[in-house]
């Protein structure tokens, strides 16, 4: 293989690219679903392929094959040439890359146990059990859906700058989903653990904490009311604020949305951009988060990035093309979904540092406002800057409590005005927002997290005008 | 499309020689050529061929499925085996019934263009440099993103109860999203075309209006929080009516995991509201003449004056409901299985145009573009109004700024008092407007 890919690299050099890569994979997978009390549906999937991209005169081209072998990979030139040498009479802002050190490593899956040497049974029987606790918890759980899903496969990094990395890697993931009704109120909660890893994370689930607690929280929101409209001072636990860091801002230090105008944070490296209580970084070399990795699809070492720190805004996340674009080394932030999608600028692990506030204390001094916790959805326009994010829970806080218990509540606003009005940081951060991030139509693994927040004046978009604003 | 289905059935075969009870095979071949635009330049262009084969088996009712990415007799009995082996370790499921029969197709025409599927990337590129252009003589300090594709591919189609189907289809696509930036003060919009045919899109204009529609987001303004009518606007529609007909799929209705389920056979909407869903409309861009199981398809009334008048159904929901399937299977290629969605929806047009019902609202919303989907489970929304403007006195005023709705599908479905006579129109597709009597918005304002 390795003999192929630099034949094929060598050869692009020569017909004319100024740089090429190619990104070489194989892997397999496994799905269960257990719902209503069946694992009646399993699934086995086998991905192979190779992409390649070629950079000539500040044009790219790329081409994607599913069958690796020298003559559709020469195909695969010449369609990346072809695409290339089309757009370069229209190029206004050449492409580009950031020299690079060549890098050659060869990389191990991180899993004790590799899910393949675990029978199809044993995994059918564990999801069921985890399924069945969600389901049997109270007569008012109308549906319980579980799902699991392995992968392991090998991937290979290598460009006209001589790297080459073959990484291994496997991933354990399960969800749970369990909707509980109550007359015409019908509500849901949702729980995911996913991250790089073999079947050590699923048997270091507890089914009857772990599904129990997702079953409670539905059966608990069948009591809530609908959130009220207006704006509030509110509290936000680390899942929102993963949710938040990640929807509201991250994806403004992404340097592709950065050097395309997209971006609010354009142009304001070096001051100050939200409240000096706030600092955020992106670490993909964090141990046990989703969004952990050791090279980026590029062939660029991980490392942790500072983005804001103090409220100062310290840096992007890079691709080699947007490092080159800003005279930068490039810092390991370019991943692609698979062999048929280009590496574009991806978070990681992203979040907000600890402060020094015990809840307790930020909720005693927050009477009046809202509660939210546990982050669904969130999204954002980043060249406004105007987020949304959607929350599981909230409360009304009273005498330093959470008392009034809220669903179907919303928050949004302008990224930099949102963080500008952080008054206080909890002392403890957590991850618990492992998932996955869509952007230019692939998805990529990401985790985030941070520590509580208090926020002022936050507009939430609920059912009954009773906040501030009326 | 021959080869593609020798291929399929031979999958089918080596199913049940591995000890299926029955199964089905899909294949497909296509080819996706797009070019991209960032920061006003051409930046990149790409072809990507894909090719893959997915087989689903059942034994005793359980659902064994198995996906490889090759096209070859040796990958495909492989893939087969698999999925019969995935099918053992499954559960049974006593509500399997079997998997659907031949029935009588009627092929839609046009849903494959020849002159589309031989345009070469530099037809893209002159569309993507012209939607520049005509940005910039809007506002030449515009910022320019988005791209232009087409795609087109041949599937496949076998099973063991006799379906043998093959289609060849095609597609293109051009949007801009523009941003323009007056110290800080920022207006975006977007705008894009769709078409099976050449000779149906229409990529002139795109540039131009996007950044006009830009230019009217610059200044926008928070509205005081209050209940108001609100209009969705033809993209707002198209959300909410595609999140409700998206939440009336079989499967999650019988497994209790739909806020409409129960209702079928009732007022779920107010009168006003008639959504057709026409499935066989020549080059309509989600036309096809069998589902995803192959099943024909046919046109019916999913929403008759406010009333759900059935499920969407695939083979398994419809046996288990003891209904006839409705053609509702959908598959999004041949890595994914069977799930259940609609084809072309048509929300049926009203009497007054759009400019009559926003001229008889004092103070309300105009939701231009919006994404409110009422929750699939719970039927809830709380959501942001992305792109809008305010009404005031019958007239669009400012464009809105951090501007949120908090409702339910029942309340935004049972308030409508308005649907526009005038409609934007997509191959296959009709979105009018509609008026919305009271909805809780909340704002800074």
């Amino acid at each position: 293989m390795r003999e192929l890919i630099d034949d094929i690299l060598s050869e692009a050099t020569k017909r004319g690219a100024d740089f090429a890569d190619l990104r070489v994979t194989e892997g397999e997978g496994t799905s269960v679903a257990v719902e209503d009390g069946q694992a009646d549906r399993i699934a086995s999937s086998k991905i192979s392929g190779a992409g390649l991209r070629v950079l000539v005169d500040g044009s790219w081209g790329f081409a994607p094959t599913n069958t690796v072998t020298r003559r559709e990979l020469r195909r695969c030139l010449d369609d990346a040439l072809a695409m290339a040498r089309a757009a370069s009479d229209h190029v206004t802002d050449p492409g580009m890359v950031a020299e690079m050190e060549p890098v050659e490593a060869t990389v191990e899956a991180e899993a004790q146990i590799d899910p393949r040497d675990v029978s199809l049974a044993d995994r059918v029987q564990r999801i069921f059990e985890i399924e069945q606790v969600a389901r049997e918890r109270d007569d008012r759980v109308v549906n319980c859906n579980a799902s699991y899903r392995d992968g392991a496969g090998s991937l290979i990094v290598a460009n006209t700058f001589g790297t080459f990395i073959e990484q291994e890697a496997i991933r354990c993931a399960v969800t749970l989903m369990t909707t509980a009704q109550s007359g015409n109120v019908r509500q849901f909660a949702h729980e995911s653990e996913a991250r790089p890893g073999g079947y050590e994370i699923i048997e270091g689930i507890d089914p009857d904490e772990w599904a129990g607690s997702v079953a409670d929280r539905a059966l608990a929101l069948l009591d809530a009311v609908p959130a009220p409209a207006g704006k509030f001072d509110v509290i936000i636990d680390p899942r929102v604020c993963g949710l938040l860091v990640h929807e509201a801002f991250g994806h403004n230090a992404e340097a592709d949305a950065v050097w395309a105008g997209e971006s609010i944070l354009a142009g304001k490296e070096g001051t100050q951009v939200c409240s000096e209580l706030v600092t955020i970084a992106d670490d993909p070399t964090i141990e046990g988060c989703n969004g952990s990795f050791r090279y980026d699809h590029e062939g660029v070492p991980a490392r942790r990035h500072e983005i804001i720190q103090d409220g100062v805004l310290e840096g992007y996340l890079h691709s080699l093309e947007t490092a080159a674009r800003m005279g930068l080394e490039p810092n390991g932030c370019a991943r692609a979904q698979n062999h048929q999608n280009e590496p574009i600028v991806r978070m990681s692990n992203t979040f907000i540092e600890a402060g020094d506030e015990a809840l307790e204390e930020m909720m005693a001094e927050t009477d009046g406002g809202l509660l939210l916790k546990g982050g669904y959805w969130g999204y954002v326009f980043t060249a406004r800057g105007q987020f949304t994010c959607n929350v599981e829970n909230a409360w009304t806080i009273e005498n330093g409590e959470p008392a009034q218990h809220l669903r179907n509540a919303s928050f949004a606003g302008l990224t930099l005005e949102m963080l500008s009005r952080v008054d206080m940081v909890g002392d403890e951060v957590s991850f618990d927002l492992g998932g996955m991030c869509g952007k230019g139509g692939q998805r990529m693994a990401v985790d985030a997290g941070g520590p509580y927040l208090r926020i002022r004046d936050v507009v939430v978009g609920g059912q009954q005008q009773t906040g501030r604003g009326e | 499309m021959s080869e593609l289905l020798d291929l399929a059935q031979a999958a089918v075969e080596a199913a049940q020689a591995a000890g299926a009870d029955c199964c089905d095979a899909y294949c497909s071949d296509s080819t996706e050529v797009s070019v991209e635009v960032e920061n006003s330049s051409i930046n990149y262009c790409a072809t990507v061929r894909d090719q893959g084969l997915s087989v689903r088996a059942y034994r005793n009712g359980g659902q064994g499925f198995a996906t490889v990415q090759q096209l070859s007799l040796e990958s495909a009995r492989e893939c087969a085996r698999r999925a019969v082996e995935m099918a053992k370790a499954a559960h049974p499921d006593p509500d399997f019934v079997r998997l659907p029969d031949p029935g009588e197709v009627e092929e839609v025409p046009e849903l494959f263009d020849e002159e589309l599927a031989g345009l070469d990337a530099g037809a893209f590129v002159q569309w993507c440099a012209r939607g520049i252009e005509e940005a910039h003589a809007v506002a030449d300090d515009a910022i320019v993103q988005g791209g232009a594709g087409v795609g087109w591919g041949d599937s496949a189609l076998a099973s063991s109860t006799g379906i043998a189907v093959a289609r060849r289809g095609s597609s293109a696509g051009i949007s801009f999203f523009v941003i323009v930036n007056r110290d800080g003060d920022v207006g975006t919009y977007f705008e894009q075309d769709m078409a099976r045919r050449l000779a149906d899109l229409e990529p002139e204009g795109i540039g131009e209006q996007a950044a006009r529609d830009a230019l009217d987001q610059l200044s926008s303004r928070p509205v005081p929080t209050a209940r108001v009518p609100i209009i969705l606007g033809p993209l707002a529609t198209m959300t909410l009516v595609g999140s409700v007909i998206g939440a009336a799929d079989a499967d999650g209705v019988q497994r209790n995991r739909r806020w409409l389920a129960g209702r079928e056979g009732e007022e779920i909407a107010s009168r006003l509201l008639t959504v057709r869903e026409e499935p066989l409309v020549p080059a309509g861009l989600r036309s096809s003449e069998y589902d995803g199981e192959g099943v024909p398809r046919e046109p019916r009334r999913l929403i008759d004056a406010g009333v759900l008048t059935t499920y969407l159904h695939n083979s398994y929901t419809a046996h288990k409901a003891d209904v006839e399937p409705t053609g509702h299977a959908s598959r999004s290629g041949y890595s994914s299985s069977v799930g259940i969605g609609p084809s072309n929806l048509q929300v049926v047009p009203g009497e007054k145009t759009e400019a009559e019902l926003i001229s008889g609202v004092d103070e309300g919303i105009y939701a231009a573009y919006a994404g409110i989907a009422p929750n699939s489970v719970t039927g809830e929304v709380s959501t942001t109004i992305d792109f809008g403007f305010r009404i005031e006195n019958g007239e669009l005023t400012t464009p809105l700024s951090t501007t949120l709705i908090g409702s339910t599908g029942e309340e935004l479905l049972g308030g409508i008092d308005g649907i526009s006579s005038d409609y934007r129109e997509e191959p296959g597709i009709i979105l009018p407007s509609m008026r919305i009597a009271s909805v809780q918005v909340a704002s800074e304002g």
